[in-house]
């Protein structure tokens, strides 16, 4: 049983450019993770995501910029505690690789951390983003948010 | 309540040796402490031990048949645990769809650049 890495593939009918602005602009990202992104895309520089609790305060994650190479590749770890730089046993590290695929984009994303980190944490953050990104918070935002982009 | 539960069956599966004695458990059916140490680079008390933590999460059940517990696989038991790990996973499946929906939208509403060659008309 190895649970150290989660790997995805999806194919987006947009340009890299555009999956890239998506995946990595704070402003864009809000509208698909967290309920408030706070950073900036030098590598090392420390940054944060936050998620409204239920009773409205806001549980903060730290967030860090591994990797930006424009279109092609966004890496970030997340979740280091507080006040400590993010490394391979306190975090965990997500790539988003993009390629040209026709006239769209294939999107390829892992998440590693799991055995470098042991269970308990793996487990805390696997509640948290599970409880937090459920449909029926987010399904909402959607619709409102395609038509804000289609008003510019 | 079932949170508590849930915190002893992760810190349970989530030591490498007692995920190791899960595999050998349900490759070979049934084992002993003794029959499960002879396999692993870990003594028999060692094995002992860790089979009273799956024991007592209900990851692993004891017949007391001959000399030596048997233990078997609780399956059921086993497939809540992987299905809280999958949860990690489906997580990045809503980001992931979201993140589509969103570049699409916004790739539909870009008027098409040099390279639009497919581009429709209106």
């Amino acid at each position: 049983m190895e649970y150290g890495t989660i790997e995805r593939e999806i194919y987006i009918d947009a340009t890299p450019e555009v999956v890239f602005d998506v995946v990595s602009n704070p402003v864009h990202v809000r509208q698909w993770w967290p309920d408030e992104a706070d950073f900036s895309l030098v590598p090392g520089e420390a940054g944060r995501i936050g998620f409204t609790q239920r009773d409205s305060s806001i549980l903060w994650e730290q967030f860090t910029v591994v990797e930006a190479i424009a279109n092609r590749r966004f890496s970030f770890r997340w979740t280091h505690p507080d006040g400590t730089s993010a490394a391979a046993d306190n975090s965990y590290l997500v790539t988003i690789e993009l390629k040209p695929e026709g006239d769209g984009t294939l999107l390829r994303l892992t998440e590693r951390g799991f055995r470098e980190r042991g269970w308990d944490t793996a487990k805390v953050a696997s509640e948290r983003a599970s409880h937090l990104t459920g449909w029926d918070f987010f399904l909402p935002r959607l619709p409102p948010y395609a038509a804000r982009i289609r008003a510019h | 309540m079932s949170v508590k539960i849930d915190d002893d069956l992760w810190s349970a599966i989530g030591d490498p040796t007692r995920r190791r004695m899960l595999d050998l458990l349900l490759s070979d059916g049934t084992g002993t402490a003794t029959s499960l140490s002879a396999q692993l680079p870990v003594t028999r008390q060692a094995v002992a031990k860790h089979l009273t933590v799956l024991d007592r999460v209900g990851l692993v059940k004891a017949t007391s048949a001959g000399r030596e517990k048997q233990f078997r696989v609780d399956k059921v038991q086993l497939a809540r645990a992987i299905a809280q790990l999958a949860n990690v996973g489906a997580a990045w499946d809503l980001r992931l769809q979201r993140i589509k929906r969103i570049a699409e939208t916004i790739q539909r509403q870009t008027a098409p650049t040099g390279n639009g060659k497919k581009a429709k008309t209106k």
